[in-house]
């Protein structure tokens, strides 16, 4: 890897582009293999207690009765909501012709994927009986029994799996010209890879021709889906008639949970990152900015909605909805709602400080706060609902299990063991749209020289 | 390998050049010339080289159209399809129910469309292939544009001269 000393121009060319780019990838260090070993550990912990509660039975979790769904499924939430900054960045950001998000796209597209790779874990290790697993998928059985199309879990099915093949797709149509690059630069049995996954790319007009249609149609329809996601995994609770789950302003609220999550999570990751890799020419503070400007907004819808819950709890003058939600601030789950609201709507508000917004050791900070309170919120969410509803014979308190917890660590190193792997082998900036960006800056700097 | 208009690329005339309006202005003036089966090769894409080749509309829209509409279809027919192949009552809603399966319309149609896109890019640019074109330069993938104008015999020589008098920075006669 190279480090924050690698000498980087502050005006860079194409060719400079294209040599700092693609320089981590061909500078292995210790360290690097340090990270991954301590990632692979946590793996190897996560799939121990997976195997472990196989064979012991889904016991072995916290999750009875009435608490059935505790960090598995708040986990799954969690991983859903962080993969959708990706699609947002790539896809809604390059329909808005946002030009700040050539630097971070391609980062934030491969956390949607490894995301969405973590999410779809938690509802295999939630059913205890994995090898069961394929009952939710449509296919034609002797008894023609097919999966019930009217439930949102179904959707769920439909909505997670289809967003990960187009998150795919997305992100391999945009790494087409960028493994050409590599490929030129790469010898041996690494040109024959490289050279395989470029398809042959050589950056005629006529490549760049359909390749620019598909790309817009392809974040056309990403835009949408990425919306629909999260309304979906929302549907999964407000579809229901627990007290806390129904209620129509869930997929809003949801989706834009989603993006305050996954934005800070980029602004986690970027930030080492571009340290680590000496990119500082090419993902600016100008770039963290705009992100932090995305958390505080995102922050404020959250803090609305958490406010909005509580007053529609009041407005409905259902004393069962009522009480849920008093149970929720003041009950057994107080510290965990309270840190959520201190985490999600009080520490982003310090973004509305530019000084803030401008200090990268403060947002990294922040956004760590973000991620733990976003992981409380669906906690919050879940749990204090199901242990608090109708009956006060039916209430009951969930406390998770080692296995639970273990399998919640895992997954983060799960998340960042692919990350890695990631970053050491393929561009973590979008050479070929960071090079559009600089040939235009170049013409406009030559143009304004020639005037 | 062939150019965007089909000639072959076996012989002729590769110009390079270090700046973009300095390719523009080599596209113009060779189609002036009456060289309009030129083929570019560009480090970044570029609407600019395009619009200069007159080259506007591009086939992988049908390609997505056909897709979207295939997955909304298949939609219909796997949600409505097995509701009524198998009629059993569920949560009080009528077999076909609209509403909820209008989410998997909406899935297959987004995913059909992204496969079908992927899938027009490969055709329209006859992709995967093995060997590059020869008048491809790993230079193209980094900061210079290529120009080939395809020639052989005594044409050689006057693409050769119209070539040097743009701005290309290394001029190659091939075949």
């Amino acid at each position: 890897m190279a480090t924050a000393e690698a000498k980087v121009p502050a005006h860079p060319t194409l060719a400079d582009a294209n040599r700092d780019i693609t320089r981590p990838i061909a500078m292995p260090e210790k360290r690097f293999y340090l990270v991954l070993g301590v990632a692979a550990a946590g793996l190897a912990l996560m799939f121990g207690a997976w195997f472990y509660q196989i064979g012991a039975g889904i016991g072995v979790a916290g999750i009875t009765h009435p608490v059935f769904w505790g960090v598995y499924i708040t986990t799954f939430v969690f991983w859903v909501g962080i993969a959708h900054s990706g699609t947002l960045i790539s896809a809604i950001l390059y329909l808005f012709r946002s030009g700040w998000r050539t630097t971070i796209n391609r980062t934030a597209e491969a956390m949607t994927i490894f995301a969405v790779m973590t999410a779809g874990l938690f509802p295999l290790i939630h059913l205890g009986r994995v090898w069961y697993f394929y009952y939710l998928m449509p296919y034609p059985s002797q008894r023609q029994i097919w999966p019930d199309f009217r439930s949102p879990l179904v959707m769920d099915v439909f909505a997670v799996s289809t967003y990960l093949t187009i998150s795919a797709l997305f992100w391999y149509t945009g790494l087409i010209p960028d493994f050409a690059i590599l490929r030129d630069r790469a010898k041996g049995w690494m040109y024959k890879i490289y050279g395989a996954f470029s398809l042959g790319w050589q950056g005629t007009v006529s490549e760049w021709r359909h390749y620019r249609r598909i790309y817009l149609y392809m974040a056309g329809i990403a835009t949408p889906l990425v919306l629909s996601v999260h309304s979906v995994v929302s549907w999964d609770f407000a579809l229901s008639i627990v007290p806390g789950w129904h209620s129509t302003i869930f997929a809003p609220y949801f989706v834009a949970g989603a993006i305050f999550s996954g934005v800070a999570l980029v602004i986690t990751i970027m930030i080492p990152l571009r340290w680590a890799f000496g990119l500082e020419a090419y993902i600016t503070e100008n770039h963290f900015e705009n992100m932090a400007k995305l958390v505080l907004l995102t922050s404020l819808i959250v803090g609305f909605s958490y406010g909005t819950e509580f007053f529609l709890a009041y407005y409905s003058a259902d004393p069962i909805e009522i009480e849920s939600f008093r149970w929720r601030a003041l009950g057994a789950y107080a510290l965990p709602f309270w840190v959520m609201v201190f985490c999600n709507v009080v520490v982003p508000q310090a973004l509305w400080f530019k000084k803030v917004r401008t200090s990268l050791p403060a947002l990294f900070a922040l956004t760590i706060f973000v991620n733990i309170g976003m992981w409380y919120e669906r906690f919050v969410i879940i749990v204090t609902s199901l242990a608090h509803e109708y009956e006060p014979g039916g209430w009951g308190l969930y406390t998770p299990s080692w296995v639970e917890m273990s399998i919640l660590v895992g997954s983060f190193c799960w998340f960042f063991f692919w990350f890695l792997l990631f970053s050491r082998s393929l561009p973590v900036i979008s050479i070929a749209e960071v090079k559009e960006h600089l040939a235009h800056e170049h013409a406009h700097a030559h143009g304004d020289d020639d005037e | 390998m062939r150019t965007h208009t089909g000639m072959t690329m076996s012989s002729g005339v590769l110009g390079q050049y270090d700046t973009l309006p300095g390719t523009l202005d080599a596209i113009a003036r060779l189609r002036d010339a009456g060289h309009r089966d030129i083929e570019v090769f560009s480090p970044i894409p570029s609407p600019e080289i395009e619009e200069a080749m007159d080259i506007h509309s591009s086939p992988v829209r049908v390609w997505a159209l056909t897709g979207a509409i295939t997955g909304c279809t298949l939609g219909v027919l796997l949600t409505a399809g097995t509701s009524l192949a198998y009629p059993l009552v569920t949560q009080g809603k009528p077999l076909v129910s609209l509403p909820p399966f209008v989410v998997f319309m909406f899935e297959l149609t987004v995913l059909l469309t992204g496969i079908f896109g992927l899938v027009a890019l490969l055709v329209h640019t006859k992709r995967p292939v093995i060997n590059l074109d020869p008048a491809y330069r790993t230079s193209f993938s980094v900061d210079r544009w290529g120009i080939f104008v395809p020639a052989n015999g005594e044409g050689t020589a006057a693409a050769e001269a119209l070539v040097r008098e743009t701005s290309a920075v290394d001029v190659e006669v091939q075949g």
